[in-house]
């Protein structure tokens, strides 16, 4: 008996981290991930300006920043939900095409998910610290299931990952999840704080 | 870069300055320079005669026995690859600008290739020409579906232009290539060796075990032919205007085969598909000659994708006034440097190689059009006679005060912008010319006061 409560138990703790405990939740997560993923969508159909040095691609890529804070405001799922679908959504709509049976875009959901499993405080420098931390480690991590997906599924050639897709994600997804995300959720907060104070309590 | 600029030229068809056919005209020459005057920086050097192709002495049917038919020779009967391209871009040439000056030499070689196909080079009638295949090699020891797409395509336009029949000499061959040619999925092979090669400058794997046979793929290594994306997109773009049903068929197929995806954004087409791990110069080049046949599929997602992968590397470098801009792509290797520049008008232009083929019609030539400008100060965005409203219809954006000359207006013409008189254009001997101040421009011109 009390091993089952203590099974019923971390699986409800599972659900809050998730954000699924309770129909309610639930559905209000997803809505979180998919406003996010609108989001994503559209950041990711503006152009985006860069400058290559060498190999080396500079730019910016504020969609990126959006599924981690997304992640951050709502947990691993809407996280997740926004990076996906958004992206899936973006190759499918605008570009009139499925990347690798959409798992390139269920990649950039793990940056998503790996910011949402931890929990913030947006008002608390050490929090946004810790945020823009573990969306470059989400970042990276995404970033190797898209390579090794492309070389292994898609059978893309090894100097085309490194040229065409592993360094432009890093030196484009690096500065902008470590120096956008931060700003962009405590942009969040501050909206959040006047307009929508329930959206805080998590 | 020619047939790039020449969809470029088909966008503003009443816009025929020198600033355009100079550069055509340069491109021509420059293609035909020649080891007497040039040296070691001759086209015919680096094309032909470099010492160790091996490419001057052949003889037919045993490459080495002087009493047989010559057929070495930059210009010979067995150097496709250079003629065809040089006798196309002169078609073209005369075809957008309509001068008459190369006329007689384009005439040289589809004659040359007429002899070539239907007889045994003397002159005998023979089925299958001098190589048996109906197709004229390179090399000169190997046929090409891509380099004899460039005769054959070249071939239908003078046909419309010069109103002859000569496109029937090439059925034998576009019947070879659509059925020996032809790998297990239906697409052209990248080569067939007619004869043994003597140099010793290519790669003696690539020889199948008897000649004549299919160019072998240096990765299986088991007899399979080789094929290339290069080789299938240039044949299937320029075979399109003469096997339009060819080329649909062939299209999904060879995406299907060939292309690899990387984001939403890009793709890129691989060299062959029995190589997908290996990326170099064929995978590029395979990439850029997607471009144009993916637009002239309509496939403009394909073209879209291709051309973000191909230029996503590199720079656009604008000039200080915002008037000129170009890719940096000087970091690659001098051979792809060009062309990859070049790759964005190929892929942009609203005009394919298909709508190359067909030659103006007579009267087109004595429209109205540009015929001199101040260049360097307008940006010409349509400027084209409407022949059944009988106006000039002229889009430009001028920087700097320019004046446009006009030939083959009949009487005293006036300018009209939207709608209202703008001006009469001033008679200067046969011509009339129109001079503007900076400003965007939408006029239609009419004669008439």
């Amino acid at each position: 008996m009390a091993e089952e409560s203590r099974s019923v138990s971390s699986v409800q703790r599972i659900l809050k981290i998730l954000h699924l405990n309770g129909a309610y939740v639930a559905i209000l997560t997803v809505v979180y991930g998919l406003l996010g993923a609108l989001i994503v969508m559209a950041l990711l159909w503006l152009p985006q300006p860069y400058k290559m040095i060498s190999i080396i691609k500079l730019g910016l890529v504020p969609a990126l920043a959006v599924i981690a804070v997304v992640g951050a405001i709502r947990g691993p799922i809407a996280g997740f939900v926004s990076g996906f679908v958004g992206t899936f959504m973006y190759d499918l709509v605008i570009r009139g095409t499925i990347v690798t049976m959409g798992l390139t875009a269920a990649s950039y959901g793990i940056l998503g998910f790996v910011v949402g499993l931890a929990s913030y405080s947006f008002e608390n420098g050490r929090f946004l610290l810790k945020l823009s931390i573990l969306s470059a480690v989400g970042l990276v991590l995404a970033v190797l299931v898209i390579v090794l997906t492309g070389l292994t599924v898609e059978g893309y050639a090894a100097l085309v990952a490194i040229a065409y897709v592993l360094l432009p994600l890093l030196t484009t997804g690096l500065p902008s999840v470590l120096f956008l995300t931060p700003l962009f959720a405590r942009l969040w907060f501050e909206f959040a704080k006047r307009f929508v104070p329930s959206a805080l309590n998590r | 870069m020619t047939y790039a600029t020449s969809t470029l030229f088909e966008t503003t068809p009443g816009y025929r300055t020198d600033y355009y056919r100079s550069f055509a005209y340069d491109l021509i020459k420059r293609m035909n320079t020649t080891e007497d005057e040039w040296g070691t920086n001759s086209v015919e050097y680096w094309e032909w005669t470099h010492p160790e192709y091996n490419y001057n002495t052949y003889y037919w049917p045993n490459a080495t026995d002087p009493s047989g038919l010559y057929i070495g020779g930059f210009r010979g009967p067995a150097n496709i690859m250079w003629t065809g391209h040089y006798t196309l871009m002169m078609t073209l040439y005369e075809r957008n600008f309509h001068t008459g000056e190369m006329t007689d030499e384009i005439t040289w070689f589809i004659d040359d290739w007429n002899n070539s196909l239907l007889t045994d080079g003397f002159g005998n009638p023979k089925d299958g020409g001098i190589w048996g295949v109906g197709l004229i090699p390179c090399e000169p020891y190997i046929v090409f579906a891509q380099c004899n797409s460039i005769p054959i395509f070249c071939t239908e336009i003078y046909d419309n232009l010069y109103g002859t029949n000569y496109r029937p000499m090439w059925d034998y061959g576009l019947n070879f290539i659509n059925t020996v040619m032809q790998n297990q999925y239906g697409l052209f092979i990248d080569g067939y060796y007619v004869s043994r090669p003597t140099s010793t400058y290519y790669n003696p794997d690539r020889l199948p075990a008897t000649i004549p046979g299919p160019q072998q793929d240096l990765y299986l290594r088991d007899g399979t032919p080789k094929v290339s994306s290069y080789c299938d997109a240039w044949a299937l773009d320029f075979l399109e205007y003469t096997q339009p049903e060819e080329t649909a068929h062939d299209y999904p197929i060879f995406l299907q085969h060939f292309r690899k995806d990387l984001s939403g954004d890009m793709m890129y087409i691989v060299d062959t598909y029995t190589n997908t791990k290996g990326f170099g110069t064929f995978d590029i080049l395979g990439s850029l000659f997607t471009l144009p046949l993916a637009k002239q599929r309509g496939d403009f997602v394909t073209r879209d994708r291709v051309l973000n992968f191909l230029m996503s590397l590199f720079n656009k470098v604008w000039s200080d006034d915002g008037r000129m801009m170009y890719v940096d792509t000087s970091s690659l290797e001098p051979f792809l440097e060009s062309v990859l520049s070049f790759g964005y008008i190929w892929a942009k232009m609203p005009v394919t190689i298909r709508d190359l083929g067909d030659a103006r019609p007579t009267d087109f030539w004595n429209y109205p059009y540009i015929s001199a400008a101040d260049d360097d100060y307008i940006w010409v965005y349509q400027a084209q006679w409407d022949p059944e409203k009988q106006g000039f219809i002229l889009n430009v954006r001028v920087d700097q005060t320019a004046t446009l000359t006009f030939s083959n207006f009949q009487s005293q013409p006036t300018a009209y912008l939207h709608g209202v008189p703008l001006t009469t254009l001033t008679a200067s001997g046969s011509d009339f010319t129109l001079t503007l101040e900076p400003g965007i421009y939408q006029i239609v011109i009419v004669e008439g006061v």
